[in-house]
């Protein structure tokens, strides 16, 4: 898969050239779409050369992250960590809220989000606490460790509240594990407790999960201790979750769904969610023509050009232009597996797989919110939707992956 | 470090199975858009023509209030608001005709309603997208207006919304509070809690204390209308969400108790009321004056009416029963007997020196209310008519620190913990605050003299006043007071409890202080609060006020044997507790604890009485105690 350099009459730096082509295209159709959402007269004409300057930084910044040698990340993950750790108790303290939730830090003229910080910082420590010959992810002094590091972040992100972000935190735990080699049964069954937890929630019922519990059991078979202690615990899990739930008020209940999802209210996802498909939907295979989604009702979306920029891509370009950016996504994405693939450095290959990870999840959780199979969480779409934080933060995500692919062959 | 040999061999595989979970999940989003722009293109694309999709909200009712026998106080009725909802963007017509000079004018015009009002209301709704209400409770006239110039004004509309209503008027206003429609910063601090423009929010009292609960949750349906804004159909999307109403609650309040108290209280421009019933804390009644009609804020205030109310010398706003505060006078002599018999400082039967009118102490000479000097008393008989100079006396064996214990185990000092928002705490001096505010040991044993009576730097509540009342009533049992009793739909909710048992106090002591309450209806100086065939037990004071004339303040609770009701009474300017606040508590003590027809009766025989006076000042000014 690693692409043989170019020859040329000059060096050409050993980028991964199809992904760095695949971001430059995500935020050129990101730049075009937000100047589409935004030309109409309102509050947010003329974002577009906001979001222009921004890019602008975003591969300042991706240039920068990739010029460092990452083992001077390796060296530097820890005091990151503990850096983007105090950023989010300080957002939490002193954070300027938005819609009821405390997401943002103000910093005189800068206003930035540490959530996206912390997600880097994560998987930067577990890359470094899981590049280890000697590893074996059945043993708890290996596994449990980068829980913990995970949970810190998570719980803090979680306060803010900002469900969306946080549950980025234990996807990329996942995705690391598993990199890393945690065997089939000890990430399955090891993870059973969470997806108790998480299938109950979705579903209301703990039956669900039972059948689910009863097939990965079958399926591993494992040894009697193990065994008891996850029936005992999951049990604990199924009997003590509806009994909590409907021992609550109603208006407990109530607070709880808000806190889960502060956007779950009429006039918040079911009307934008109406409105995105409505958008999507009427521009059909070739799309209303940029520049062109006048779609009445899409005025009314506050967020078109943030967290809503695929409706407005879908309704203008149509479902060929919606395949475009999704098969650069997938591109972004796929590259990214590969080259952690090749990569011979453990750090390197597992920091990869992390950062692209959390990628994948922003943009799985925007796409199919804009599409109404998922809630709205207020995820932006990576490299294309407004916003400053969010694009930089893409861009050194970016910057990292492509430090790996310069020095791929390093061990 | 490479990846350890393991690893590197399971690699291959893993690789597959992220790429799969890519393709997966690309291919998801892939099927969903061909499923919208494709199979159900042709819907998509009707929707988005000339018709369009709006969320019509389905506004949850408030939950009810009812007093303890089940008699309605406050409920929503369904009426009639005119609102206004802004354009997309691209109806730059219409919006360019809504912020024509003029516009605003005609509209405020058209709904009676102020025109400053209407700018900020539609200025909002422009900035927000969101509806926001113009007018509620708009009568016919209005509504018929709206709807023939309706293509003239686009924008506006009728809409059917609850209407929270005080059955009752001004009746317990400051006890059940009131509900208006959310502000901007409300709305920006409780956005999270899903309220939206126009919503009602509890402001005070009840209505605020209980706001999650009594607010219910709204429902919404999807509708498709067309570019006149009238309604072509539901969609198909999703049913109608229903609104779930707010929980109902049950007060411990009596109708009959808070009628008597705001009879009482009719002619008093500034003071408040308090009963309790000392047998579980609930509040029975509560009044402060001046009141407002709360019904005024359900339709929606103008700017000016507001001023009127929050800005007004007397702020009726303001609930005087738990905010105001006031130095205890002579009441606060039950707290010092108390005190003075439970540390055995002194006995029911000790005689000090005779009073003469006046007690050299320190250097000063301190007087006593009757100037001619009652000569020599027992304790209670000091009580009975309040003998300043016997409680100076008392006061110096007593010290400070015993009498602050008192004072606090009564809850002076410190909230009661009423379930009514923003209570004040009250002052109870305690040898460290005189430290701090004169330095350590700057300051004179005299204030001991002072606070023995309930003069100096105390200052208290009606309700605690009638709390302490109500705990002499009981023994000595602690109370809580609570103003709600119970929830519908909520079982398991029960009052809070007392943060303690007991006042401390042995039972002979309570017994001497009950004798002297007891004396002080039937021979002391709070004979006008005597009721006939019902044991009255009770003490006068009188508020030094530096500004104007003194306070009256009047505790009392009734029947002696079996207390039902412990009442306080604070009218500000009036003089004399006995005098003003005396045959108040007489006929709201009939009322409560009479039959009815016997009460009618009363009321006959009596009227000069019953009938609320008006306040005329006292000829002579009294000093000190009563």
């Amino acid at each position: 898969m690693a692409t043989r350099p170019l020859r040329l009459p000059f060096r050409v730096p050993e980028l991964d050239w199809p992904l760095a082509g695949a971001a430059f295209g995500l935020i050129v159709m990101g730049l075009l779409t937000v100047y589409s959402a935004t030309s109409m007269p309102g509050v947010h004409e003329g974002l577009w050369v906001k979001q222009l300057m921004w890019a602008i930084v975003a591969i300042g910044a991706a240039w920068l992250a990739a010029a460092l040698p990452y083992r001077v990340y390796d060296s530097l993950s820890y005091p990151l960590y503990g850096v983007s750790l105090l950023f989010l108790a300080l957002v939490l303290v002193m954070g300027s809220s938005a819609f009821g939730a405390k997401r943002w830090l103000d910093l005189g003229p800068l206003k930035f989000q540490p959530s996206e910080l912390a997600k880097i910082a994560t998987v930067l420590v577990l890359a470094r606490r899981l590049d280890n010959p000697k590893l074996d992810l059945r043993r708890m002094r290996d596994w449990l460790p980068p829980m913990l590091f995970t949970l810190v972040p998570f719980l803090l992100v979680a306060k803010e509240p900002d469900l969306g972000t946080s549950l980025s935190f234990p996807i990329i735990l996942i995705a690391m594990y598993f990199w890393a080699g945690m065997p089939w049964p000890q990430l399955a069954l090891g993870l059973s407790p969470v997806v108790n937890i998480g299938m109950f929630v979705l579903t209301g019922s703990v039956w669900w999960f039972a059948i689910v519990l009863a097939a990965m059991l079958a399926w591993f078979r494992p040894r009697l201790p193990a065994l008891i202690a996850l029936l005992l615990l999951n049990g604990a899990l199924g009997y003590a979750l509806p009994h909590l739930w409907n021992g609550m008020h109603d208006y407990q209940k109530r607070r709880i769904q808000t806190f889960l999802n502060p956007g779950d209210d009429p006039y918040g996802s079911g009307y934008q969610i109406i409105q995105s498909k409505i958008a999507i939907g009427s521009g059909g295979v070739t799309g209303k023509g940029y520049l062109k989604g006048t779609q009445k009702a899409l005025a009314f979306l506050p967020m078109r050009h943030t967290d809503f920029i695929y409706s407005v891509v879908g309704e203008e370009l149509g479902l060929i232009g919606a395949m475009v950016v999704v098969i650069l996504y997938a591109l972004l994405i796929l590259r990214g597996y590969a080259l952690a693939h090749s990569t011979r450095n453990g750090f390197a290959s597992l920091m990869v797989v992390g950062l692209v990870t959390a990628l994948f999840y922003h943009i799985m959780v925007n796409m199919l919110m804009t599409i109404g199979w998922a809630p709205v969480t207020g995820l932006p779409l990576p490299l294309m939707s407004y916003g400053g934080t969010a694009l930089i933060v893409n861009g050194i995500q970016i910057g990292l992956i492509q430090n790996v692919a310069l020095r791929r062959h390093e061990f | 470090m490479s990846l350890s040999t393991r690893a590197r061999h399971l690699r291959q595989g893993r690789a597959s199975v992220l790429t799969g979970a890519v393709l997966a999940g690309f291919g998801i989003v892939t099927v969903g858009l061909i499923r919208l722009q494709v199979t159900f293109h042709d819907m998509y694309v009707d929707l988005s023509k000339e018709n369009h999709v709006r969320l019509e909200l389905i506004r949850a009712p408030r939950g009810s209030i009812y007093d303890r026998h089940g008699v309605l106080l406050a409920d929503s009725a369904p009426s009639f608001s005119i609102a206004f909802r802004p354009f997309p963007a691209e109806s730059a017509a219409v919006t360019r005709l809504t912020t024509a000079p003029g516009w605003v004018e005609r509209v405020a015009k058209l709904i009676e309603a102020d025109t400053t009002d209407v700018r900020r209301a539609v200025a909002q709704s422009n900035r927000t997208g969101q509806t926001s209400v113009l007018r509620r409770n708009a009568p016919f006239a209005v509504r018929a207006a709206i709807e023939e110039t309706r293509g003239e004004l686009p924008g506006l509309e009728v809409q059917v919304e609850p209407l929270r209503r005080y059955s009752h008027g001004a009746l317990a206003a400051h006890l059940l509070g009131y509900a208006g429609e959310i502000n901007e910063q409300e709305l920006t601090e409780r956005a999270a809690e899903g309220y939206r423009s126009g919503d009602l929010i509890g402001r005070s009292g009840i209505e605020k204390a209980y706001e999650d609960i009594l607010r219910g949750q709204d429902g919404a349906e999807f509708v498709v209308v067309n570019a006149m804004g009238r309604r072509v159909s539901t969609l198909s999307e999703g049913p109608p969400r229903l609104p779930i109403p707010g929980h109902d609650l049950v007060l411990s309040l009596d109708l009959k108790v808070q009628s008597a108290l705001e009879d009482a209280m009719a002619n008093v421009d500034r003071g408040a009321a308090v009963a309790i019933d000392p047998r579980d804390g609930g509040v029975l009644g509560l009044v402060s004056r001046p009141n407002y009609d709360p019904n005024e804020f359900s339709v929606g205030l103008s700017t000016e009416r507001w001023r009127e109310l929050s800005e007004g010398g007397a702020n009726p706003l303001i609930n005087r029963a738990i905010q105001g505060v006031y130095p205890p006078g002579s009441t606060f002599k039950v707290v010092t007997m108390l005190a003075a018999l439970h540390n055995d400082v002194a006995r029911p039967d000790t005689r000090l020196a005779p009073c003469s009118g006046r007690y050299a102490f320190g250097g000063r000479v301190f007087g006593c209310w009757k100037h001619d000097g009652h000569g020599s008393l027992d304790f209670i008989g000091a009580l009975i008519n309040s003998c300043d100079v016997y409680f100076y006396q008392i006061g110096t064996r007593l010290g400070l620190p015993h009498l602050e214990e008192a004072a606090r185990e009564f809850g002076f000092g410190a909230r009661t913990g009423i379930d009514l928002p923003q209570e004040k705490k009250g002052l109870v001096p305690s040898p460290a605050w005189y430290d701090a505010r004169w330095g350590a040991g700057r300051w004179r044993k005299g204030m001991m003299l002072n606070l023995a009576i309930g003069q100096g730097e105390l200052l208290v509540t009606p309700l605690q006043l009638g709390l302490m009342i109500a705990e002499v009533a009981m023994g000595g049992r602690a109370l809580r007071p609570h103003v709600v009793r119970s929830i519908q739909g909520v079982p398991d909710f029960a009052p809070a409890r007392p943060p303690r048992e007991r006042v401390g106090g042995r039972p002979e002591d309570w017994q001497a202080v009950q004798t002297a309450l007891e004396g002080v209806v039937t021979s002391g100086t709070a004979k006008t609060a005597q009721v006939e065939g019902i044991r009255v037990a009770g003490k006068t004071g009188t508020a030094q006020n530096p500004h104007g004339r003194d306070h009256a303040l009047f505790a009392c609770y009734a029947p002696v044997d079996h207390p039902q009701i412990a009442l306080a009474f604070v009218i500000e300017n009036s003089g004399h507790g006995g005098t003003v606040a005396g045959p108040m508590a007489s006929d709201v003590i009939a009322r409560a604890l009479l039959p009815d027809s016997v009460y009618a009766l009363r009321r006959m025989r009596m009227p000069a009485v019953l009938r609320a006076r008006p306040l005329k000042p006292d000829t002579v000014e009294v000093p000190y105690g009563d």
